[in-house]
């Protein structure tokens, strides 16, 4: 329920308040002009105080400029109520059983005609009513495990996925699906990579570029594919989505190494320093590669416990001690230096560094360049940072790093363990070699010259 | 059969609704050039699909599902110049054009109409893929305007929009849908007028009208910038929304034509109550008719089962003769019940028994099997499709479902314009629901204070200008409609400057020769305005004479990279004076002295041809007859 008077403020609300209208009222308006019928709708949070937004009868909303107004009067009302249809997701012996793990993406979703705002649609029989396919893939369980956006995930949500992942795998389930917003969607791939140990089934997170409102969105497919993937026999944490602007195929990343590389497009994921394990089209999986954790009967396993106080430090021209003599002065436990080039940082930040190493703070060394390896004794900076204790991060991408020293500094506080930890390949997050076309691959091109 | 009707008595309500692109440098939503690439190939593709999405209530528009159904796949096709990641629904809007926010205003004050001070961008889905996002980013600007016709009467303009143009459609080839992206997104204003207009030569006028006063703003004007729809009703019937009118002309005559088949659809359903048939009694279950039919005489059809393609059939009781029944000329029930199939299912049409079998080389005994498989009686009509099992399934949903309609009268679709004035099914009509918020975008502002610069300087009406240029120059009203729709009045505003002294010659250039020009099949786009004014600029300092101006002209458009003063040159013309040209006629004049003694002032004639011959194009005919009736006169006083 929309409280009444939403958005409103000063002059509109004033008018509205004076004249007991709400959201949703039938109005006519005269104003100098001319007048107009339509219904009182939500104002846009923080948009200019002097307008009354009216959905007129042919539909399209406008703002009435209140200082226009001479009259305001209610002739009736007409609150929405919305229901999304419902139908039973049919149950199939045959297909096997996903559990679908819902965050507060809109993998699903329809759209409030009248505000614009987006009503996510998840049980199975809502999810069966817009994407009819899936009853041909699998059998589907649902499960909202929180809903917020992707920009307020923290750690406690990773741990309460990986939990819940765990006890998946372990009562039967086929494969899981982590239906999840864009923004942040590789920092949970990659934490639930190092906090599930023996995962026996596929983890496949997915989400979508365009919300599933709109007729050209790529939820929908996007949403099939991870069906698919989640039915295969890779039993990792991976992602899946788009891999081109075209609605064809969806890329299979191993969800330590990928990251979303664009604001806006359809196939913003691109696995970093390699290419991605396989890709879904039409139903089938076609792997680039065998080199990826089969399905097992194992027992899948948690090691949650996380350090949160960890930092992400880029390095840029200018920048001084301030900033990690902050972080140590404010009990933080690890640093991921984000540094230039082959990992470097200005002389300016060794003082603080050398603190930082001295207090028992683990720092490790990422690039901004993203892609290529850490080389620290190629230049005297790098010895230099060697030296005082900085540990070379060779592929990892910053986020990953990120999510690795907060687990590894999680699981022990014993300086040696720690540095065994973070320089062992625990999910596949380290390379051993990087394959020339790794930087700049173009799965359309390689396709096309069947070098796939 | 231009049928003439008691519109009053009709009821006949017509409303227009236009689409005009604007002239701005970008596009409305983002920056990429507003420019159309024509026949150039494209630099990429890329295919996507669109899903229907739920509706306002929970449920799929119906319009929407037609278009899902129909398995299209898509394909766009995009430059890098002129394409960017917004067109291809991969970035979020950008600032609306406020170049095309100013023109809309202008044309919405031209109309009178009451400006919207807040406008909120909403979006009205399309699943036909014209538009990649799957909805038309469309705001509100103006309400309750008002367009004056010739009689005073005032019809009333509904609403102004501005819009974005849909991507252009280039072909359909194996159940894709080609569309080409240059064309989305450049600014689109639509007037919608409300049904004020009561009979199909004042819509033509209103047409006319509406589209004369928006090529007097600064608007594209070029072929098919402009776009008519017309929604007919009559009361009896219901309301039908007619799209892409071309022309002007072809108004009255697709009126006329939709009251014939919305009367005749009348007449049908009259026909079904008077023979007692019901809705229910239509039959719901097609028969599979490829095993019985296996040895049929029609090559076309026996060619198909072999290729494992089915007949369906289907027996509809009691409906004898009335698939045969013209709606409108050249148009039977039949043709409109395959119309729709064609568009929905993708077969090629279907067989009726209301038909001449005989063209289909069905043979007695043939007819007879499917008679007798279906239970086709004297009085019942039958229906066969051949196609694939889900194709022939499709396109009998298709068929029940229209038949059933016919109990009802005329069903409310969207139908395209034919260029013999009838129409054909295009899709169901939209519901009301599909416009919804685009919470992409901000609300955009008109400010009081830019209403009235805009107001400062608004053109003139055009049938004003049309009244006051045809006084003004004495030439027909025509005549200036005609440059207005040749987007040619600016022009010809710039050459009277230059040249007043002949308008008729400035009409005729940019009117006359130029469709001769392109009759001739010359590229004349090629000639600038700039190419105009150098061409009278010439004429003004008589460099040239008005006889060479086609020559140029034509030259022009083979080899645009040649500028007139080059071709002036190339073709050698230069022009001469008087005493150069009395110098020649003197010569002439000599040669022919007995010519002269002989007929006098008759000797005119030969002896012009003879002069022009060396000096045409170099110098003004009149002056030269002139010259050369002087110098007759001369010789004959001497002689005497």
């Amino acid at each position: 329920m929309i409280e009444k008077l939403k958005g409103y403020r000063e002059e509109g609300k004033e008018l509205l308040e004076k004249n007991q209208i709400e959201i949703w009222d039938i109005v006519q308006i005269k104003t100098r002009k001319t007048q107009y019928e339509g219904i009182v709708l939500p104002r846009i949070e923080h948009s200019a105080p002097n307008f009354i937004n009216i959905k007129l009868e042919n539909n399209y909303n406008i703002g009435v400029k209140v200082s226009e107004i001479l009259e305001i009067n209610k002739i009736g009302k007409k609150e929405a109520s919305y229901k999304i249809p419902e139908k039973d997701f049919p149950h199939n012996k045959a297909l096997p059983i996903l559990k679908l793990f819902g965050t507060g993406g809109t993998i699903a979703s329809r759209l409030d005609y009248t505000t614009g705002a987006v009503i996510p649609s998840f049980t199975p029989g809502e999810l069966f009513s817009a994407v009819p396919e899936l009853a041909e893939i699998c059998n589907l369980e649902c499960e909202i495990v929180f809903e917020i956006l992707s920009e307020n995930m923290k750690p406690h949500n990773w741990q309460k996925l990986a939990e819940k992942v765990k006890d998946a795998a372990n009562s039967g389930i086929d494969g899981v699906v982590i239906g999840h917003g864009t923004d942040t969607m590789s920092y949970t791939s990659t934490a639930l990579s190092f906090m599930l140990k023996d995962l026996s089934i596929p983890v496949v997170l997915v989400g979508s570029q365009r919300s599933s409102d709109r007729p050209s969105s790529d939820a929908a497919l996007n949403l099939i594919n991870a069906a698919v993937v989640a039915s295969s026999d890779i039993a990792e944490v991976v992602l899946t989505m788009l891999g081109s602007p075209s609605h064809e195929y969806g890329l299979i990343h191993r969800g330590t190494l990928v990251r979303k590389m664009h604001s806006s497009v359809r196939h913003t994921f691109r696995t970093i320093d390699s290419i991605p394990l396989g890709l879904v089209q039409n139903r089938k999986i076609k792997m680039f590669t065998t080199d990826y954790r089969k399905k097992s009967k194992k027992s899948t396993q948690t090691f949650p416990n996380f350090e949160s106080k960890i930092a992400l430090v880029y390095s840029y021209p200018g920048n001084d001690n301030k900033l990690i003599n902050f972080y140590i002065d404010k009990g933080y436990k690890g640093i991921v230096l984000i540094g230039t080039g082959l990992g470097h940082v200005s002389t300016n930040l060794y003082e603080s560094i050398e603190r930082a190493i001295q207090e028992g703070i683990t720092v490790l060394m990422t690039t901004q360049t993203l892609h290529g390896f850490i080389g620290m004794n190629v230049y005297s900076t790098g010895r230099e940072l060697l030296n005082m204790g900085v540990i070379p991060g060779k592929n990892l991408l910053p986020e990953v790093a990120y999510v690795k020293l907060g687990w590894v500094l999680g699981q022990t506080s014993n300086p040696e363990e720690i540095k065994h930890l973070i320089n062992k390949n625990i999910a596949g997050e380290f390379l051993e070699r990087e394959i020339p076309i790794a930087f700049n691959y173009n799965i359309d091109e390689l396709l096309k010259n069947k070098k796939l | 059969m231009t049928q003439q009707y008691d519109y009053e008595k009709l009821g006949l309500k017509c409303g227009l609704e236009i689409h005009q692109q604007l002239d701005t440098k970008k596009k409305l939503f983002c920056r990429c050039p507003a420019i159309l690439q024509g026949t150039r190939e494209p630099d990429f593709t890329i295919s996507r699909e669109m899903r229907p999405v739920l509706g306002e209530m929970g449920t799929y528009d119906q319009a929407m599902l037609t278009e899902y159904e129909k398995g299209m796949g898509i394909t766009y096709e995009g430059y890098n110049d002129v394409v960017c990641t917004y067109e291809l629904d991969d970035t979020p809007p950008f600032s609306c054009n406020n170049e095309a926010r100013r023109i809309a205003l202008q044309i919405a004050t031209l109309l009178n109409a009451n400006i919207i001070e807040e406008m909120h961008v909403c979006r009205k889905n399309y699943l036909d893929g014209s538009v990649p996002c799957g909805f038309q980013r469309t705001m509100i600007l103006g309400t309750e305007g008002y367009l004056t016709l010739e009689s005073g009467k005032k019809i009333r303009i509904d609403i102004l929009s501005l819009e974005e143009e849909a991507a252009r459609k280039i072909k359909t080839e194996n159940k894709i849908n080609y569309f080409r992206l240059d064309r989305l997104g450049i600014p689109l204003i639509e007037v919608t007028t409300k049904p004020d207009i009561n009979n199909p030569e004042e819509c033509r006028e209103c047409a006319e009208r509406i589209g004369l006063l928006l090529w007097s703003t600064k608007v594209k004007k070029v072929l098919g910038s402009i776009r008519q729809d017309v929604n007919v009703s009559i009361e009896a019937g219901t309301r039908i929304e007619i799209k892409g009118v071309q022309k002007l002309g072809w108004i009255p005559l697709l009126i006329n034509h939709e009251i014939s088949r919305q009367l005749n659809l009348l007449v049908i359903k009259e026909e079904l109550r008077r023979r007692k048939l019901n809705e229910n009694n239509i039959q719901n279950k097609p028969i599979d008719l490829s095993n019985s039919l296996k040895n049929i005489k029609s090559s076309f059809l026996a060619k198909g089962i072999k290729s494992g393609k089915k007949i369906y059939g289907i027996n509809f009781s009691g409906f004898k003769e009335l698939f045969g029944k013209e709606l409108m000329e050249d148009y039977r029930f039949g043709t409109e019940i395959s119309s729709k199939v064609k568009l929905i299912s993708g077969l090629k049409g279907i067989i009726h028994s209301d038909e001449e079998l005989i063209k289909y080389n069905l043979s007695n005994e043939d007819i007879n099997i499917i008679k007798e498989k279906l239970g086709t009686k004297e009085k019942d009509c039958f229906i066969l499709v051949l196609g694939t099992k889900n194709e022939c399934i499709k396109a009998m949903d298709v068929i029940i479902t229209r038949v059933k309609f016919a109990f009802k009268g005329v069903p409310p679709e969207t139908r395209r314009a034919l260029e013999n004035g009838n129409t054909e099914f295009l899709r169901e009509l939209h519901g009301g629901a599909r416009l919804y918020p685009d919470t992409d975008s901000e609300p955009i502002f008109n400010y009081e204070e830019e209403l009235n610069e805009i107001k400062k300087s608004l053109p003139e009406y055009p049938w004003i200008t049309i009244k006051q240029y045809s006084e003004k120059y004495k030439t027909e009203e025509r005549i200036i409609k005609d440059l207005i729709f040749t987007g040619k009045i600016d022009l010809f505003d710039k050459l009277i400057k230059l040249y007043p002294n002949n308008p008729s010659l400035i009409f005729t250039t940019l009117l006359e020769t130029t469709t001769a020009l392109r009759r001739e099949e010359k590229n004349i786009e090629n000639i600038t305005d700039d190419d105009y004014v150098e061409i009278f600029s010439l004429l003004k300092k008589k460099e040239i004479s008005k006889e060479a101006i086609e020559e140029l002209m034509s030259i022009k458009a083979d080899s645009p990279e040649l500028s007139i003063n080059q071709i002036k040159k190339k073709l050698k013309i230069e022009s001469i004076s008087i005493s150069e040209l009395n110098s020649f006629i003197d010569e002439i004049v000599k040669k022919n002295l007995k010519l002269i003694k002989e007929k006098e002032m008759r000797a005119k004639g030969p002896l012009m041809g003879e002069v022009m011959k060396k000096v045409r194009g170099k110098i003004d005919g009149a002056v030269v007859s002139k010259e050369l009736e002087n110098s007759i006169k001369k010789t004959l006083k001497e002689m005497k």
